[in-house]
């Protein structure tokens, strides 16, 4: 692949550094904005494949509330935030759970596992 | 009447910390007063994940982090009273509250904590023109609907006003299948924090607007669309930049304010900056033993900031209603200078380090040095941004010797 630019925000830290790097689909050949070097590793995940932890709600019953929080328990690829948010409106979850619960195992083949993020007690 | 020795008013981060601090530094009988029928406050409702990297080096989301210390609080012997109404505050410290349970109570405390938080603008406070139709909401509202109530507030969504709520609500209603058509913001930079206009915005491919506002709001039942102008240096609309959009729903994502009504009822004094109480290093209000913390003093970006402020005010709450607090000096002003907009807290009365938070006037994208004078102290930054607080440090010992005001500037370096 030809070299490509393109531009990054950095979000490692508060700073937020503006990054316009030179790539060849999947390796930097070169960057320049950034203050530090936390930025390269951070770069060269979003040339592979961006990662992000997703949190969203589920359906529960028996509880106060109609959802209950969850999130993945490690970052998950961004391009299967849509399929995982269609796979979790097929499940109804019954209270009572407890906040780190497993809800979901190795969601859409990820590894990840999605947990409550809230105790919810029955009522 | 009931009699206790700390009073604290409100459950979310701020409170939740001053009572388990207030609890931990000696005070016997905790009373932690919260109108919901659960502890926690707003964070219940933020279910986003990025709170505590500070203060636990952890990546919680907001429920999360409350029940970390809701669980922290089980272990004290910190009384709670849930769906209880905080109605009237005197400045003798006598609390009167309305609740099921417990019916019309007075209480009298050796010390009060103001955790009260904050709330959101609302249409009328930006003074949008237009018809008054079903479909216009504060993002907070739509938060709470989405992730308390488990309903979709709409479909083609606008969002006015780039305040972190508004991110956030962009995203999430967009993982729940809403379209959000752009972000539009009256300033020319973003009110919400850089990492939340990436993480949120520009992850969705959803567009962010500067220097645009909605100008009309219609629709007759319901929402059928917004009119959006550009804006001058002046943020007046440009003539002829109008654009029709069309939508079902209005997000306000336009500011919070500190809910202070019981302060004022208790005659504390409140500052035209920040619209909650002037407050020491301390924490204490300008009435002896009221303290306060969190986003009812001012709104913080963060909650690692607003619990470091609780804890804070239930140190010192605790030893006040001890009677362990020294007199100490007449407090001295702390004046906001070159390029402050925001500065907390607002005095300093000599008896802690003092914990400075400030934010710019204007944004400086370069290296500025935080000058605070006296004692001369110099901290230099990478930037300064209005949407991203400053906090600094300046240890009591330098500061022994002040004895008229403390003027604290950003300059560029």
């Amino acid at each position: 692949m030809a070299a490509e630019k393109r531009h990054f925000v950095c979000v490692v830290c508060p700073v937020g550094c503006e990054i316009d790097v030179v790539h060849d689909g999947s390796e930097i050949i070169s960057m320049e904005g950034n203050k530090c070097e936390k930025s390269e590793e951070f770069v060269t995940q979003e040339l592979i494949e961006p990662m992000r932890i997703l949190t969203t709600t589920v359906r529960i019953e028996g509880s106060r509330w109609p959802v209950i929080p969850v999130r993945t328990d490690e970052a998950v690829p961004k391009r299967l935030f849509p399929s995982i948010m269609k796979k979790l409106t097929r499940i109804k979850l019954q209270a009572p759970v407890n906040m780190l619960d497993v809800v979901m195992t190795d969601i859409a083949g990820t590894g990840a596992n999605i947990i409550a993020t809230r105790t919810m007690p029955r009522e | 009447m009931m009699e206790v020795d700390v009073a604290v008013i409100g459950s979310g981060p701020a409170g939740l910390t001053a009572a388990i601090q207030a609890h931990k530094s000696g005070a016997r009988k905790v009373l932690l007063l919260e109108r919901e029928e659960e502890l926690g406050g707003i964070l219940k409702q933020c279910i986003h994940n990025g709170f505590g990297l500070e203060q636990f080096k952890q990546d919680y989301t907001g429920p999360e982090y409350a029940e970390r210390l809701i669980k922290e609080l089980e272990k004290t012997g910190v009384q709670c009273f849930l769906n209880t109404l905080v109605t009237d505050l005197s400045s003798d410290r006598v609390i009167t509250a309305l609740s099921p349970e417990h019916g019309a109570l007075e209480i009298s405390a050796k010390s009060i904590v103001l955790a009260m938080g904050c709330r959101e603008r609302t249409r009328p406070s930006i003074g949008i023109p237009g018809t008054r139709p079903a479909g216009i909401f504060t993002a907070g509202v739509a938060q709470r609907f989405v992730n308390i109530d488990g309903y979709l507030p709409g479909k083609k969504i606008v969002i006015l006003g780039s305040g972190d709520i508004g991110l956030i609500m962009a995203r999430r209603l967009t993982l729940e299948g809403a379209k959000v058509l752009g972000v539009y913001e009256i300033m020319s930079y973003p009110g919400g924090l850089k990492r939340n206009i990436v993480q949120c915005l520009n992850d969705f491919d959803i567009p962010l607007h500067l220097s645009h506002t909605v100008t009309e709001i219609r629709g007759k039942e319901r929402v059928e669309g917004v009119v959006i102008s550009k804006v001058d240096g002046n943020l007046r609309p440009v003539p002829g930049s109008d654009k029709s959009i069309e939508c079902d729903t209005l997000l306000l994502s336009v500011g919070l304010i500190p809910e202070n009504e019981l302060s004022k009822k208790a005659g504390i004094e409140l500052s035209a900056a920040t619209r909650g109480p002037v407050t020491t290093e301390a924490m204490e209000t300008s009435v002896p033993g009221i303290f306060t913390c969190g986003n009812v003093s001012t709104v913080f970006d963060l909650v690692d900031y607003v619990a470091q402020t609780g804890a804070a005010a239930g140190t010192f709450a605790a030893r006040y209603g001890l009677g362990s607090l020294s007199a100490g000096r007449q407090p001295v002003d702390v004046v906001a200078g070159e390029n402050v907009g925001l500065l907390f807290p607002q005095r300093y009365s000599f008896q802690d380090d003092l914990v400075l938070f400030i934010r710019a006037a204007e944004p400086v994208e370069k290296p500025v040095t935080i000058e605070v004078a006296p004692p001369g102290s110099k901290i230099n930054r990478l930037y300064a941004r209005p949407n991203e607080m400053l906090r600094i440090k300046i240890p009591k010992e330098k500061l022994a010797e002040v004895k008229h005001l403390i003027m604290v500037s950003i300059r560029e370096k």
